[in-house]
């Protein structure tokens, strides 16, 4: 763990600088559409910019417009501010237009560096994917001036090794987390993949396969993190954003596991590899847009069933008891999908409950009641502990 | 042996206690909360025990639920309300009740919670954002309209006109009360209208995905004749009353306590 541990501490606690090679350059992105590989190809290293920061939000509170999201907020405060190194770094940002407060701050960001948006289209058919494919080849092009390298051939597959071998260790990771009992908790988990955002990718893959070898060594010694049945917990909806970690951390403090989780800054954001059809520069360039737009499963796009499918599909693997659905207060694009998920896993025989919160301490004890109940909900079952003395006095 | 259980409901503005044996209600006590939780639950149990000629000793199993339930050090163990309220129903809801929905309106918040054909707990939503969805809101206005609290469910009844309550946040609720008043309304059928705006707003909170069952009113909220009328109305269907809506939280867990001393 110490890496992500290190790596979190550097950028939140230390204020410091995401850690580059002498004249590397730092490419921020806002969302997981946006192909790490295509940056790696240009000698850069991307950082992930979302932000679950506290003090960001209550700054960017007075910025953006009440209704919007903290994610977006806790931005605003942070290019207000220039209080976060990572942020001052970079040399271009990539804002994926996911949502509308997003294309507003890609705005309020251009004031500050070079931003380049990327369109994300309603839907995904051929024609999406070939239009995204002429967007990545006109980012390509802005990456080369940025950093005055040259995509090649060579190094964009270099690029695609380097992410894949994060993604293959982080597959590896989650086989090893599903094992019951657990080996790792689910905060844990969460805290190693947020890590990520800050770490080039071939080191955290290195990192993390150290963390899968001493999971191996946990199975081989029968050291697990409890023994007990605890409550198996998936996480949902909005993204999860160290250090806003607060519903994780609580599901596990009430007693509960966080035994899956389907949000983009946790295992969606790295789970699908690009798959290369065709050896050629353009089907590598065609593998990236179909990876980022096909198998997303992110509320901007207008028919999202695939979220359903992919949700039914943790629940079974991971032999969940219970969802709870994060939203974060102004995201309305995954507020909007609570109802139709709601339903659906109403069908399995699934408790859902959603969870509106915000980037603050304030909600703690609410969010604390609702988690308390609904562990306990799925925990009655268990037989009670029983006691036996005789009382002499009140 | 052990034949009585205590259950001692911790809520936000009264503390409820429900002594039961031989699985029925033998008497309930409800106090202000007071600032020293323990001290207030010590004493409750104490008069509850004295009031039915029984001693500590008689006492199988104490369980404390609510708000403050992990200050209630005279309990043996505490559980959640949702889980004390969905145990309470099985005493208190009348023989015709089939499980489905319980809502329950305490003082500061409101929450409904849905129960399998065997009083399982399946799912919960809970409102304690907004206060203009719970009792304490419907104690502020009777203030306002000059009445007290168990005067507000009669004297609804009576209204004729209901008027139209807009506001779904207690602050302008009360300037739109105060300038109803202001306007020569007359109090019955404000009343009868900050109802409706009421069980509006909870109804809203109901899932869509839990259908099956009857409802069933719990809480203090529920003494609430007025309150109980706009369900009826706005759902068009019948609501349930649980038999000591107050204490069916304390009941509740009282029952809980039963199932381990
Ligand atoms: N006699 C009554 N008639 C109508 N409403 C009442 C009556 N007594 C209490 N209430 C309502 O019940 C609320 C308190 O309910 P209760 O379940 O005791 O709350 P909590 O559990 O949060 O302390 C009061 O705020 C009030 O609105
Ligand atoms: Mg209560």
């Amino acid at each position: 763990m110490e890496p992500f541990y290190h790596t979190l501490k550097r950028i939140y606690v230390d204020m410091a600088h995401a850690e580059t090679k002498k004249n590397q350059k730092t490419i921020g992105t806002y969302c997981v559409m946006a192909p790490p590989e295509l940056i790696y190809a240009s000698g850069a290293v991307p950082v992930k910019l979302c932000s679950g920061n506290y003090t960001a939000f209550s700054i960017g509170d007075d910025i953006a417009p009440r209704d919007a999201c903290p994610l977006v907020k806790a931005v605003a405060g942070f290019k207000q501010t220039g209080l976060m190194p990572v942020y001052e770094d970079c040399s271009m940002m990539i804002v994926p237009i996911t949502c509308d407060c997003k294309k507003k701050i890609a705005g309020m960001l251009s004031e500050r560096c070079e931003v380049t948006t990327l369109h994300i289209p309603a839907t995904r058919e051929d024609k999406d994917i070939e239009a995204f494919m002429n967007q990545l080849y006109d980012l390509m092009e802005k990456l080369e001036n940025v950093t005055g390298n040259t995509i090649t051939y060579q190094s964009l597959s270099d690029g695609f090794r380097k992410v894949g071998y994060a993604q293959y260790e982080l597959s590896e990771f989650i086989r090893l987390k599903k094992q019951m009992p657990y080996l790792i908790r689910g905060s844990h988990a969460m805290a190693i993949l947020n890590s990520a955002s800050y770490m080039p990718a071939d080191e955290w893959g290195k990192a993390l396969h150290k963390v899968n070898l001493s999971l191996e060594k946990r199975i081989a010694e029968n050291k697990t993190v409890t023994s007990k049945k605890l409550p198996r917990i998936m996480l949902t909806g909005s993204p999860i954003v160290f250090p806003n970690i607060k519903i994780p951390l609580l599901i596990e403090e009430m007693g509960g596991i966080v035994a899956g989780d389907e949000t983009c800054m946790g295992e969606r954001g790295m789970w699908d590899p690009a798959v290369i059809t065709d050896n050629s520069f353009d089907g590598m360039i065609s593998a990236l847009a179909n990876r980022a737009l096909r198998p997303c499963p992110c509320p901007t796009f207008a028919d999202n069933s695939q979220r359903i499918y992919r949700l039914k599909q943790l629940i079974k693997e991971n032999k969940i008891q219970g969802v709870i659905y994060h939203v974060l207060r102004g995201c309305l694009v995954y507020d909007f999908e609570y109802r139709r998920i709601e339903e659906e896993l109403g069908k399995l025989g699934i408790p859902v409950i959603r969870l509106e919160s915000d980037y603050n301490e304030e909600d703690i004890e609410q969010l604390r009641i609702r988690i308390e109940a609904f562990i306990e909900l799925i925990k009655l079952k268990q037989a009670p502990e029983k006691v036996m003395t005789v009382r002499k006095d009140f | 042996m052990n034949k009585y259980y205590i259950g001692l409901d911790g809520g936000s503005t009264y503390l409820k206690a429900a002594l039961i044996g031989r699985g029925r209600v033998i008497d309930t006590m409800v106090r202000n909360t007071g600032i020293d939780n323990d001290g207030t639950a010590r004493k409750i149990a104490k008069e509850l025990c004295k009031r039915n000629s029984l001693s500590a000793s008689d006492i199988g199993y104490i369980m404390a639920t609510g708000y403050s339930r992990k200050v209630l050090e005279v309990a043996d163990d505490d559980i959640s309300e949702i889980t004390a309220h969905a145990y309470g129903v099985r005493l208190t809801a009348p023989k015709e009740y089939r499980p489905g929905m319980i809502i329950d309106i305490g003082g500061q918040d409101s929450k409904i919670i849905y129960l399998d054909s065997s009083y399982g707990v399946k799912n919960f939503s809970m409102n304690d954002k907004c206060a203009a969805g719970t009792g304490k809101f419907m104690e502020v206005i009777a203030q306002i309209l000059e009445t007290t609290i168990d005067h507000v469910g009669p004297l609804s009844l009576q209204a004729t006109n209901p008027c139209d309550i807009n506001s779904t946040c207690v602050v302008f609720a009360q300037s739109e009360v105060i300038s109803l008043v202001a306007r020569k309304y007359n109090r019955c059928d404000i009343l009868a209208g900050m109802h409706i705006s009421m069980a509006k707003r909870i109804i809203k909170m109901m899932k869509k995905s839990e259908k099956g069952g009857d409802i069933l009113m719990t809480g203090g909220g529920a003494l609430n004749t007025g309150l109980h009328h706009a369900f009826e109305e706005e759902l068009m269907r019948d609501v349930y009353i649980a038999q000591y809506p107050q204490f069916n939280g304390a009941i509740g867990a009282a029952l809980i306590a039963s199932e381990r001393g």
